[in-house]
Order: C-alpha cells, then sequence, then structure tokens
C-alpha cells in the first residue's frame, strides 16, 4: 500500500486550472521525482498534499485512509512535511528559533528551551556542514543559508513523507551532496520523499520512481532504475521535443554600447569591461563575487564608488535606476518578486508601467495602447497567460520572469542586464528567455547577464567573463570557452 | 532584535532609545532640582505609569504585525465604567476592578476578532472600533464626573513592600512580558509580526496568534486605565485619547519597527520614559504653557528622526 496517495485532485485559481484530476502515488523508502515546466503544477499539488491549499475535488489518502487536512499544521501532525522553493522563515527570529518554528523544543509550561533548541539546531545544521551563525536573523542569510534552515526545519518534524519543493536552485554542489545523503538516510528509514527539481541530473541521481505533470495533468509516471531518458521527459514536459533546440537568430556585432573602467561598489573592486551591440556577454563565477553588485551600479541602483561608466561613448553617472532607464539601460533584477514585479497587480499593468513612467503626461496615455502593449509583449515572450488582467502573481516563476523582461520591451533597450534570470525557471521557458536574449541582441542590445549556471552561459553566450571576489579575473570566448576554464578561475585560480 | 531586554540591547535596537532616556533624564535633573529625590520619583512614576503601560501594549501588538488605534478610547470608555458601577452593588473596588478587566479584554477580543478572523486592515478596524468606544463612553458620561472607587485611589498612592505601587503595576506589566516573549506563543506572536506567509507555512496558527496579541495588550490597557483612573478618581470620556498617538510615537522612539516582528516592548518603555520626561522638561524650562505642545511636538519629531536615521546608519554597517 502505498505511503500517500493523491487520487484525481483538482484546483482551479479564478479561471485557471493548475491541477486537472493528478494522480500521485509515494511509496515509504522511496524518492518520487516530481517533474514538470514552470507552470504545470508540480508546487500546487505539493502544497495541497502539505495542507497549504484545499483541492477543490479529488482526495488525498494517507496509509489508505482520506485525510482532510485544513493547516500545515495538521498536515505535519500526521507527517507531511514540506520544504519551500521558497524558504518559509520568520526573517527577524534567529536561525535556531526559525528551525523549530511552529514545532518548538520548549520545557514544561511551554516555555523555550533554548539550550536544547540551539543544541538541537547545531546538530541538524551540522548534518549538512552548515556552520550558520545561530544568532543570526535569518533574513540576512544568503539565499542559500534560508534554503538550509529551511530544509532542516523540515527534516527536524521527523516526517513520514518528505517533499521537497526545488530543494537545489540555491545550494552549492556540496550541500546538494549533503541533502542527498540525509534524502538516503530517510529513506532507507522507511520514510517517503516528493522530490521536485529542474535538473534532470539530480533527479536521475535520487529518484526512485518519477512523474511527470503538464498544464496541470498528469502524463506519465514509472520507475527510473537509475536512468532517465531525458527525451523522453522533456517531450512528455512540453509536448514538444524540439522546443529547447530552436536554432538561434543571427547577430552581428556593432559598435560598442557599455564600457566599464575601473568600476568599484560594494563588493565591486574595480571592474574594466565592454560590450558591444548585437553582443551576449555572460558573467560567470561563484555566486556573491560581485555579479549583482555590479549589474546593480550599471543600472543607477546602487552608488557607484569609484571607476567610471561610459554609454555610447559618453560618462555617465548614474543617481537614479530612472537616469540609466532614459539611456535605454535596463536591469532585469534577482529578486523577481521584490524589485521586478509589482506582485499585487496584473500581467498588463507589469508590462506597462516602464511606458507609463517614461512619458511626460501619462494621464494623456490611452489605456489602449496599454492593452496592445501588453499584448504584443505576451506574444513576443510566449507568455502564458489569460490575458493582461491576469494578477501576475498567479503566473508560474518562469511567466513572471518573463513579465520582467517583457516590461523593458516598452521602450528602446540599448543594454539588457540581468542578474541570474533563470533561477528557479524550467527548461523549457528557460530556453524561450534565451530565444528573447538572442531576439534582441539581434536588434542591436547590448545584453549582459549573470547566472549561476554555467552551462547556461556557455550555451547562450558570445564571452564569458568571470568574476572572483570583486574583479573580472577571466575572459573567454570562441573555442575558448570550457566549463573547466570557467569552473577554475571561479575559484580564483585563472590561467 | 526578537523582544527580549538582553538581545534588544545586544543588536542595538534599543541602545538609542536608551541613549535618549539617558540625556532626558540628565536635561530634567539639571531643570528639577531633586528630581531623584523620593518624592519627586514618586509621582513621576505615578503620572507615566498609565502611559507606559498603553505603550508596551501597543508594542504587543506592533509586534505581532498589526496596530491599535483604539487603545486610548479604550481608556477612556474602561475609565467612565469604572466610575458609573456602583461599587457595593458588584462587591466592593475588587469587582469593579474585575469588571473592568472583562470589558478590557472584550474590547480586545473584538478587535482581534475583526482584524485576525474577519481579516480587516488593524489600521482601519480598529480606527473604527475606536470611534465606537468613544461613543460608547460619551453614552455612559456625557460630562465629566461619576466617582472612582476611593479604596482604588488610595491604594494606588500607597507603597507595598516599601515600593511604590504604580511602580509595582509596570513591573508586573514587564515581568508578563519577560514571561510571554520566553514562550512559544510570544516567539510566534513575533515569528507572525515578521511574516505572517512563513508563520502559516510552518504550522503556526496565524489568526489564533493575532488574538492573543490584542487580548494580551488589552490586559495592560486595563491596568493602564485602572492606574489613571485611581489618580483622578472619575470619568472622563476624553480622558484616554492622548494615549493612542503617544504609544505609537512611544513605540518608534522604542526602535520597534512598524511592520512587526522586530524590536522590544522594553523599548516602549523607554520610549514612554521619553516622552513623559519630555513634557516634564518643557514645564520646568518655563516655556509658556501655551507653548509647550508646539516644542513637545517639535522634540517628538526630534527624537523620531534620530531613531530613523540610526536605524538607516545601522542597515548600511
Amino acid at each position: 500500500m502505498s505511503l500517500l496517495a493523491a487520487r484525481g485532485v483538482t484546483k482551479r485559481f479564478g479561471g485557471v486550472t493548475a491541477l486537472d484530476g493528478v494522480e500521485l502515488e509515494a511509496q515509504p523508502g522511496r524518492t518520487l521525482g516530481l517533474l514538470g515546466a514552470n507552470g504545470s503544477g508540480k508546487s500546487t499539488l505539493s502544497r495541497i498534499i502539505a495542507g497549504e491549499l484545499a483541492a477543490d475535488a479529488g482526495r488525498v489518502l494517507l496509509d489508505g485512509r482520506e485525510v482532510a487536512h485544513a493547516s500545515p499544521q495538521e498536515a505535519a501532525a500526521r507527517g507531511i512535511v514540506i520544504a519551500h522553493q521558497h524558504p518559509s522563515l520568520a526573517p527577524d527570529l534567529p536561525v535556531w528559533e526559525n528551525v523549530f518554528l511552529g514545532a518548538e523544543r520548549c520545557t514544561r509550561g511551554g516555555f523555550v528551551d533554548r539550550r536544547e533548541s540551539r543544541r538541537a539546531a547545531r546538530a541538524i545544521l551540522g548534518e549538512f556542514g552548515a556552520s550558520l551563525d545561530l544568532e543570526q536573523p535569518a533574513g540576512s542569510l544568503s539565499a542559500a543559508g534560508q534554503q538550509v534552515v529551511e530544509i532542516a526545519r523540515a527534516l527536524s518534524r521527523k516526517p513520514r513523507l518528505l517533499i521537497l519543493d526545488e530543494p537545489t536552485a540555491a545550494l552549492t554542489a556540496t550541500e546538494v551532496a549533503r541533502l542527498f545523503d540525509a534524502v538516503r538516510r530517510l529513506t532507507s528509514a522507511g520514510v517517503g520523499v516528493v522530490f521536485i527539481s529542474h535538473r534532470l541530473q539530480e533527479v536521475e541521481e535520487i529518484c526512485d520512481d518519477i512523474l511527470v505533470l503538464r498544464n496541470g495533468r498528469h502524463v506519465g509516471s514509472w520507475a527510473t532504475a537509475g536512468r532517465l531518458d531525458e527525451r523522453r521527459i522533456l517531450e512528455l514536459m512540453t509536448g514538444d521535443p524540439e522546443a529547447a533546440l530552436r536554432p538561434p537568430a543571427r547577430r552581428t556585432v556593432g559598435e560598442p554600447a557599455l564600457r566599464l573602467e575601473g568600476v568599484r561598489a560594494g563588493r565591486v573592486r574595480g571592474v574594466d569591461l565592454e560590450i558591444k551591440r548585437g553582443e551576449i556577454v555572460g558573467l560567470a563565477g561563484l555566486q556573491g563575487q560581485g555579479q549583482e553588485e555590479l549589474l546593480e551600479t550599471v543600472a543607477g541602483f546602487r552608488r557607484l564608488e569609484g571607476g567610471a561608466i561610459v554609454h555610447r561613448g559618453e560618462r555617465v553617472a548614474p543617481g537614479l535606476p530612472l537616469d540609466m532607464i532614459r539611456r535605454g539601460v535596463c536591469l532585469v533584477p534577482n529578486d523577481r518578486h521584490r524589485q521586478g514585479l509589482f506582485v499585487d497587480e496584473s500581467v498588463g499593468e507589469n508590462l506597462g508601467y516602464v511606458r507609463v513612467c517614461l512619458e511626460r503626461r501619462p494621464w494623456r496615455l490611452p489605456l489602449a495602447e496599454l492593452r496592445a502593449l501588453a499584448e504584443a509583449a505576451i506574444r513576443r515572450l510566449l507568455i502564458k497567460t489569460d490575458g493582461p488582467g491576469q494578477p501576475v502573481a498567479t503566473l508560474s516563476g518562469g511567466n513572471q520572469q518573463k513579465v520582467v523582461i517583457g516590461k523593458w520591451l516598452a521602450t528602446e533597450v540599448g543594454v539588457l542586464l540581468l542578474s541570474d534570470p533563470t533561477k528557479g525557471v524550467d527548461i523549457h521557458a528557460r530556453s524561450e528567455i534565451y530565444a528573447t536574449l538572442g531576439d534582441l541582441a539581434a536588434r542591436g542590445s547590448a545584453v549582459l547577464v549573470f547566472a549561476s549556471d554555467v552551462q547556461e552561459l556557455l550555451a547562450h553566450c558570445d564571452r564569458i567573463l568571470v568574476m572572483y571576489e570583486g574583479r573580472v579575473v577571466d575572459e573567454l570566448a570562441g573555442a575558448a570557452m570550457s566549463e573547466d576554464r570557467v569552473m577554475a578561475a571561479a575559484f580564483g585560480r585563472a590561467a | 532584535m526578537t523582544g527580549g531586554l538582553w538581545t534588544g540591547l545586544r543588536r542595538g535596537g534599543l541602545a538609542p532609545a536608551l541613549a535618549m532616556l539617558v540625556v532626558a533624564v540628565a536635561l530634567n535633573a539639571w531643570l528639577q532640582p531633586g528630581f531623584f529625590g523620593r518624592a519627586s520619583l514618586e509621582s513621576n512614576i505615578a503620572t507615566f505609569a498609565p502611559t507606559i503601560l498603553a505603550c508596551v501594549a501597543q508594542a504587543i501588538v506592533v509586534l505581532s504585525g498589526e496596530l491599535d488605534l483604539s487603545l486610548g478610547a479604550g481608556v477612556s470608555l474602561i475609565n467612565c465604567v469604572l466610575a458609573s458601577l456602583p461599587t457595593d452593588a458588584v462587591g466592593g473596588p475588587a469587582g469593579v476592578a474585575a469588571v473592568a478587566l472583562a470589558l478590557a479584554l472584550a474590547l480586545g477580543a473584538a478587535n482581534g476578532l475583526l482584524v485576525a478572523y474577519a481579516g480587516l486592515p488593524s489600521l482601519v478596524a480598529t480606527f473604527a472600533t475606536g470611534a465606537v468606544w468613544f461613543g460608547l463612553a460619551l453614552a455612559i458620561m456625557p460630562q465629566p464626573g461619576g466617582e472612582v472607587a476611593a479604596a482604588l485611589g488610595d491604594l494606588y498612592g500607597t507603597d507595598l513592600a516599601g515600593l511604590p505601587v504604580p511602580l509595582l503595576i509596570v513591573a508586573v506589566a514587564m515581568l508578563g512580558w519577560a514571561l510571554l516573549g520566553r514562550h512559544r506563543l510570544g516567539r510566534r506572536l513575533v515569528a507572525v509580526g515578521s511574516s505572517r506567509a512563513s508563520a502559516f507555512q510552518a504550522g503556526i496558527p496565524v489568526r489564533r496568534v493575532k488574538l492573543l496579541a490584542y487580548l494580551a495588550a488589552w490586559a495592560l490597557v486595563f491596568l493602564s486605565a485602572l492606574s489613571i483612573s485611581s489618580q483622578t478618581l472619575s470619568g472622563d470620556a476624553q480622558l484616554g485619547q492622548g494615549y493612542t498617538l503617544t504609544s505609537v510615537a512611544a513605540v518608534v522612539i522604542g526602535g520597534i519597527s512598524l511592520a512587526g516582528g522586530r524590536g522590544s516592548p522594553w523599548g516602549a518603555l523607554a520610549g514612554a520614559l521619553v516622552l513623559g520626561i519630555i513634557a516634564n522638561i518643557i514645564y520646568f524650562a518655563g516655556i509658556p504653557s501655551i507653548w509647550q505642545e508646539f516644542f513637545k511636538g517639535l522634540v517628538i519629531v526630534a527624537a523620531l528622526a534620530f531613531m530613523v536615521l540610526e536605524q538607516r546608519q545601522r542597515r548600511l554597517a
């Protein structure tokens, strides 16, 4: 008998059907890989199983008996625990409190046992080899640190069924290995695990069974026996095996669009670089080597502390993002929820506000024009939505990111800067995003993109600059572009 | 940063409020010889206690991520009820106090249910309930008058174990927070204020926690109303009017984030003392009474600016 089964689970958000009669079975002692493009319903399904959302139809069975948990605490009481893709931490509370948030270790009378909590938190985090400061407020941790705390919390609950929703997106290779060790320990103790990831390599490594969703429907499930047929999975996920392999648009490299001379800001300690029109340049390196700050400085988000930014031969001193936007220098920021979107607004409003901001008399703008603008961006970027009126928060991650890029289409994009644009975005949407970048470059934009995934840069960039401790330590182009050389430079061992 | 006195000091949120307090005390002592005398301290604590209690009440609600703009009107309403109750009919002064406590908890529960369960924004919901409380207070007591049981006034003016009763009341309130802040419930209250969505996903019953925050706060509002009534010994529907915004100012001066989750009620205590002493200083500086409110406002603006600038400095560091 399966540990947990979902039978005919259906969920609608407004007019959008997120899940349509989905079946899922998780066995004790096995890891089930849940695959699907962004927006295919993976997160919705796992949130229903974990009691965070109520299904519109269908049943969830635990040990063969129907359960209807009305809240996360009821699900947790039955041993169903989820680690979210976006960590659910209380940012102001210290790390150790966050590990046990909602299931505090208490002395008699319900007072929090600080000594025991700290000890247990240290032990669980130690399993990851994570040396986090237990007293640090969780909100000030790096994305990886927050993810580790989120996972540690799930593990501390002694789950019978553990759902890991894209746990590895923010983690380093070592942390992923530790996580997999922990998962194997759990499964050998009879725990069932549901693992969601866009990285097929990881799924192949850790999963015993897989289940593929497309557009909220169950399109296939089987035991992997240690091997994945990538082509079959891609075909099931997208319904189109060639989608990921579309040929890039032809581009010609033109005159210099942007030159940086000894730029310093925060962690950026003197960067020289030049990008030309029609070029896609990748910024590589480990996380936190100054790539984000560099892009933010050029976009006018941060104060330039030294050096010069030369745009089309003219030295500029950005005081506000608007100064750079008027020059056509646009940033797709790292945190799309907080910096890239107005998450409470509709798709159309998000796509239109750049146009509104750049207008001298915005009240004169005909609404029809804004609507047309939004519809054009939706078509051009293949944004999967009901229409401009849909709340942007109900889109999948990949489609939200397309909206962030799409908002800049309202202006003449001369230089497009992107900070890790494919974080939490599936392969399909990822290739569509890079196709859009290729398209922009073919029309004469210069593109500078930082991505944490080296493969992605190797596949799509004309040149790659590797940053280490705030400086560009290596530049690769053409035949010299290899993962080995990027990684060597990323660890400060440039040739 | 998370509610305790010690953590507050170490993480720096409380330090500016304490610095301001030291400066204010020094100025007051300079302008008012005998400030540190027992009589002066006793009269000061008796005057400040009701405000302090209202400020700490506000701090608890703010920590949970909400706001209560009906505190002041609540104090007035409780005061009017205290002043209009026939003491003998409810079993003496203790009975009067019990009725007042029940009323305070009912008012707090009403706010908590509207905000947590009905999902109304607390800013507007408590502004509205505040108008209702004020309306009720006026209906009970259209003109100031009535009589609060004299035994309460006598008790408020005495010493217990060598300590003035107002000081003991404040101490009990702070001890209450010290316990709550170490309890699972208090930690959850701060977690909900820090991030409501995260707390929900972590399995915390968010609505119950918010209701609890209002109930805890209104237990303090009860103490505040009881204290001020024991001083005035009569009823006045306007009595608590100033408390609401004073409490919000004290919360900000005390380094508590209005967004919730960050800060400590100890900061609100310090903030309340700063505001009280500012009033003293202005009085003893010989500023004409017409201008006192004006200067008080200026000093509060300066104190708030100091807090905000200091926080910005710390964030950049």
